[in-house]
């Protein structure tokens, strides 16, 4: 069993919201009037763990009571929404920040890469930078001048070496700034959401780069990202951080999919008792619409593999006529990805219903609606249920190192054959 | 199950420290310190046309407007030494002096997008600032030499090697000291209060005034010489032209406490901005 290499005990860290650096003169003397002359409590600062977080309205808890380890060559994510308080955790793990309370302990050099090209100067040379970088993120000397050609050629800048960055593009800028920090070579490597930036060729590399130090080299890396597919793939574990505090840590796959589950947006089912307060018209009124997936993991989250049966059903007030009912399926940008038209039905009037399953392996990740359309005589329209269902197919990849978005509007999964035979093939006489 | 004993090799919590980063770990980001020396000069004088040159032209234009005004048209008394030599040496050592303090005096202010971004000692900054000063003034110095000499050659000086020459490094240590000092002090206040940057502009220009820079302390009245006295800077620029042109006034006992001063000052300084480096960042 490896050691723990970061011990993270009951950090927590309390922000002041508001006046701070304005006027804030009359507030330090009345603090320490208070504090030191008159031997009172700091009265703008209350340590009060009992109240509930968000209490007061000029503090904020960033952090509260996180715990946790990491063991030597582990790496871990962090997952959740914005103001989730990672990017604070990460800063106090890097001694940025001063945690309110709690300690970190550790082990090694940490080097944190918290943005990408810290310590670059538009004006200096590739060179120059590469050299000024490295030291900010403590490499010393000879280990940048032994790793220099490497830097440059893992950025590919090699021509402009001696041109000022200010000249550069910003694709190159960036590539050459992650250079510099990809070959550092620390103990614990803390890195935040650098993968925003830059294309996804870059981000590929840098990803590649990332597993490779994790896992060939054996360092720790804290790892923050949007990119859940990224999450999943690189670290072993993750914790899941909502306003402030732990909500869960555990394997990344079972980290993550909770987290995706607790942001899908659904629309799943919707149902109406009497044909009165029912959408509609004289003509139609709708009664239930429902999609159901099909999940066969426990998760409950819906992902590319899962097969989607949208079921729907509506008061007919027609007499004798022939309807058709269509399925519109839309990408959350309003592009529509299908239009799914139902035989037409000889109806009388009374309650129609259908049903009508997307397959698995036929969507591809993300977020969708459907409206559904009801015409009569094969092409005068009736009524629309607009947006009347939506919802988020999340990303599934098994063993595959690939982690830019897919392509494509639908990512189908078609017999496929590939073979290798055994003939000679010569190219050259 | 055991819980495995391990030794951890550092610790954060949200206690502050007076001492600051350790001897060892200022040594392992030596190479830092060197690298933004470097980029100082470099970006001072990237595309500029007279490049490095600059280091000397701004004390010569100061010293031509010194002789112009103060020696020709106030009036005055530069004791026996000729005045070109006597503002000369003032202006360098003021340019020095100034240059470190209002540099470093806002290092929390200038280097927000840095220090929120990496850790590494918050020291290393302001000593980068105070080598690249003191590069500048060495370059400065040698221009010095060259008019002493000139001054020896063709117009007659009289030069007289004492041992108050050993003075010298003792005047610049203290002076870059004393500088640092302040603007170790001022770092933390310009990083709270947005409005000590305007106090210090103002007050370092006054300062000037109060600093035997412009004239010989020997030629302030009595009745205020006191006041001149006080300022801790006065010794040391006295000491500075009694040490490189023979003429000044002041004591051993002066300049001891003038030495004093500064180390106190620095001492507490560094404790302050040890103390408040780390928490500084949340309100910067």
């Amino acid at each position: 069993m490896a050691d723990n290499i970061i011990q993270v005990e009951n950090i927590s860290k309390l922000y002041r919201l508001g006046t701070i650096g304005t006027g804030s003169f009359r507030q330090d003397l009345q603090w320490w009037w208070n504090l030191y002359v008159r031997g009172r409590k700091d009265p703008f600062f209350h340590l009060d763990k009992t109240a509930p977080p968000g209490v007061a309205a000029d503090q904020i808890w960033a952090l509260r009571d996180v715990s946790f380890d990491v063991k030597q060559g582990e790496s871990m994510g962090f997952v959740g929404s914005n103001g989730s308080g990672k990017s604070t955790l990460l800063k106090i793990i890097s001694r940025i920040v001063k945690p309110t309370t709690g300690a970190v302990r550790g082990r090694g050099k940490v080097s944190s890469l918290l943005e990408v090209g810290t310590g670059f100067n538009k004006e200096l040379t590739g060179r120059e930078n590469i050299y000024i970088s490295g030291y900010i993120l403590g490499m010393n000397k000879a280990e940048v001048a032994a790793k220099f050609d490497e830097i440059v050629a893992f950025s590919g800048i090699e021509e402009f070496v001696d041109t000022p960055v200010k000249r550069y593009s910003s694709g190159m800028y960036v590539r050459l700034a992650f250079a510099v920090a990809a070959h550092l070579e620390p103990d614990i490597l803390i890195v935040d959401e650098v993968l925003a930036v830059g294309d996804a060729d870059f981000q590929k590399k840098c990803l590649g780069k990332m597993r490779e130090v994790s896992q060939a080299e054996g360092r720790t890396i804290l790892f923050v990202s949007h990119n859940m597919q990224a999450v999943n793939t690189l670290c072993d574990r993750a914790i899941w951080l909502n306003k402030g505090q732990m909500l869960e840590m555990g394997p990344s796959s079972a980290v993550v999919n909770k987290y995706i589950a607790s942001l899908q947006k659904l629309q799943l089912g919707q149902k109406w008792a009497t044909p009165q307060e029912a959408p509609g018209n004289k003509f139609i009124r709708f009664k239930q619409v429902e999609l159901i997936p099909h999940v066969e993991h426990s998760d409950g989250i819906i992902d590319v593999r899962t097969p989607l049966t949208v079921k729907f059903q509506f008061w007919n007030m027609l007499e004798e006529m022939s309807l058709n009912v269509g399925i519109v399926l839309y990408s959350y940008t309003g592009d529509c990805i299908f239009d799914l038209l139902s035989p037409a039905l000889h109806c009388h009037t009374g309650m129609v219903e259908g049903e009508c399953t997307i397959p698995g392996n036929f969507l591809n990740d993300g977020s969708y609606y459907i409206t559904l359309t009801i015409a009569k005589e094969a092409s005068i329209p009736v009524y629309n249920l607009d947006e009347c269902l939506s919802f988020d197919v999340e990303d599934y990849r098994a063993d595959i190192c690939y982690f830019e978005k897919w392509w494509g509007a639908v990512r189908p999964k078609f017999p496929f054959r590939l073979e290798n035979h055994q003939e000679v093939c010569q190219l050259s006489r | 199950m055991s819980v495995p004993k391990v030794k951890w090799d550092w610790e954060i919590t949200s206690q502050t420290s007076y001492w600051g980063a350790s001897l060892r770990e200022l040594w392992s980001f030596r190479h830092l310190l060197e690298g933004l020396v470097k980029r100082n000069f470099l970006l001072r004088y990237q595309q500029t046309i007279l490049g490095p040159f600059w280091i000397l032209f701004p004390p010569l234009l100061t010293l031509v407007t010194y002789v112009l005004v103060f020696g020709k048209l106030v009036g005055i008394s530069t004791g026996t030494l000729p005045p070109v030599l006597f503002y000369f040496a003032g202006i360098i050592l003021w340019s020095f002096f100034n240059d470190s303090f209002t540099g470093t005096a806002t290092t929390f202010r200038d280097n927000v997008h840095l220090f929120s971004k990496v850790y590494f000692p918050r020291i290393i900054i302001p000593l980068s600032v105070i080598h690249t000063q003191l590069y500048n003034f060495l370059i400065q110095f040698l221009m010095m030499l060259l008019l002493v000499a000139y001054y020896w050659l063709f117009q007659g000086l009289r030069l007289s090697l004492s041992i108050t020459i050993l003075w010298f490094p003792l005047v610049l240590l203290a002076t870059a000291l004393l500088a640092l000092g302040m603007g170790l002090f001022f770092s933390v206040l310009t990083a709270k209060y947005r409005d000590m940057s305007y106090v210090i502009n103002l007050g370092v220009r006054l300062l000037m005034y109060v600093t035997p820079v412009i004239y010989p302390l020997s030629a302030v009245p009595e009745k205020v010489r006191w006041l001149v006295q006080l300022n801790p800077l006065s010794p040391l620029f006295e000491a500075f032209r009694l040490s490189l042109l023979g003429e000044g006034t002041v004591s051993t006992w002066q300049l001891a406490y003038s030495v004093l001063f500064t180390v106190a000052f620095f001492g507490a300084s560094l404790l302050l901005f040890n103390k408040q480096g780390d928490k500084l960042i949340d309100v910067v």
